[in-house]
């Protein structure tokens, strides 16, 4: 086992363990898409248009509510320093310990926004390829996410931080998976899935270059 | 020596070293914490850095892992600065023990031991040259604080790096894991290693110099 799948594996293992593992996440995001129809109203054409930009906010807010604790508890523990010190490229390992959380916490997001695509509406294919879309927009989220979090370690009101730094951050992957959603909605299926392709591209570009950023935190935070 | 030769294996001695720090001066902010230090170590020497609270212990052992930039002055290993292979030289034990509650002691020393590229950590025989063996598959959480340490202590030994840096590295230690402590600081300098501890006490550990630092 190399290095990165240990740090990847220790982290799906450690929020399994210690985080609850996927249940926040989940029971935020479907407290999220449940509750908009009783805000806006039942009406079915008003839930149909808004269903895939709610799963894309949903899965935002989701993503940021578990910012906080990716990196406060490393810096308080004295992980963080450790991590810093190993013989191992601090960025590959941040994106390994990101995208490790990440697989343990966030997983079932696109099987909720399925079901959820279903509640408002959309026929199956569609709420499929909203699933999809967050698949695809979800690296992105968790890195941005990530980002936040490890500047943000060990700052007071650092929630406040990590909302203001990550939410604008996230806007690109928002626009194109919900835009994907909304195209496939409409029955625009080739630009739903050049959409999702742009999605995917927002998330591998995050995750070509986010982990630098990361780690430059990371170390700033153990200085 | 002790017990410790008993069960620990018998690793290769490290390479010559010579660590050397010139001119080094530190600072917080607007405030100086080290001016203009000189130190020379080579292998098997030991030293105490000694001073008050914000005197600059735990800023000069950061200073030496590369992870705080001197303000002036050079930190050398051999004929290289310290900063570019820290990670390589380096076995560091913080003023936290950097360990997870739910992770076993097993995982833990594992884990760590892996990530710094040793295939076959001697993680059972370290655990019993610091009378925790039996605790090997209990997670960190449910020890106690000195147990803890020792945990933390662990880490650094399996990692077989030659340099230690240790942060108040007996603070929750009982007499007991002092005795096991220094027994194992004595097994590192015996092989050629160097270590450098912050700490408010003087530990009993032959040999090892003292370095006050005061503002």
């Amino acid at each position: 086992m190399n290095a990165l799948s240990r740090v990847f594996a220790r982290e799906a293992r450690l929020a399994w363990a210690g985080g609850g593992g996927a249940a926040g996440p989940a029971a935020f995001f479907l407290a999220c898409i449940s509750i908009v129809p009783l805000a806006v109203g039942p009406q079915a054409e008003r839930l149909l248009a808004m269903g895939p930009g709610i799963a894309a906010i949903a899965a935002l807010l989701a993503v940021v509510q578990t910012a906080e604790r990716l990196f406060a508890d490393d810096a308080s523990d004295g992980t963080l320093e450790l991590y810093v010190l190993m013989p191992v490229s601090p960025a590959l390992l941040a994106l390994a310990k990101v995208l490790g959380q990440a697989a343990a916490t966030l997983a079932p997001l696109p099987v909720i926004a399925v079901i959820g695509g279903i509640m408002f509406g959309l026929d199956f294919a569609q709420s499929a390829l909203v699933g999809l879309a967050l698949l695809c927009a979800l690296p992105a989220l968790a890195l941005i996410a990530g980002f936040a979090g490890a500047l943000a370690a060990g700052v007071k009101r650092g929630g406040l931080l990590i909302a203001l730094i990550a939410i604008p951050m996230m806007v690109p992957a928002l626009i194109f998976s919900s835009g994907a959603g909304r195209a496939a909605l409409e029955g625009e299926w080739d630009r739903a899935w050049a959409t999702l392709l742009l999605t995917l591209a927002v998330s591998l570009g995050t995750m070509a270059l986010m982990p630098f950023g990361i780690a430059a935190a990371m170390r700033a935070r153990t200085g | 020596m002790n017990q410790i030769a008993e069960v620990l294996p018998n690793l290769a001695p490290f390479e010559s070293l010579a660590l050397s720090v010139a001119g080094l001066t530190l600072s917080r902010g607007d405030l100086c914490l080290i001016s203009d230090l000189d130190l020379r170590l080579s292998g098997g020497d030991a030293v105490f850095l000694m001073g008050a609270n914000g005197s600059g212990k735990t800023t000069f052992l950061h200073a030496l892992a590369g992870l705080v930039r001197p303000d002036q002055g050079t930190i050398m290993l051999g004929d290289r600065p310290l900063d570019l292979e820290a990670s390589e030289w380096i076995g560091w034990l913080g003023h936290v023990d950097g360990l997870k509650p739910n992770e076993t002691v097993r995982e833990t020393l594992r884990f760590w031991a892996g990530l710094q590229g040793e295939r076959k950590p001697p993680i059972m025989a370290v655990l019993k040259a610091l009378d925790i063996g039996h605790l090997i598959d209990r997670p960190t959480g449910r020890l106690s604080r000195g147990q803890q340490r020792r945990v933390a202590f662990a880490r650094v030994a399996v990692a077989n790096r030659p340099l230690w840096l240790l942060d108040e590295p007996a603070g929750p230690l009982d007499q007991r894991g002092r005795d096991r402590l220094a027994e194992l600081v004595a097994w590192h300098r015996d092989r050629g290693g160097i270590v450098i501890a912050a700490t408010h006490q003087i530990l009993d550990w032959p040999g090892a110099e003292t370095l006050e630092l005061s503002r």
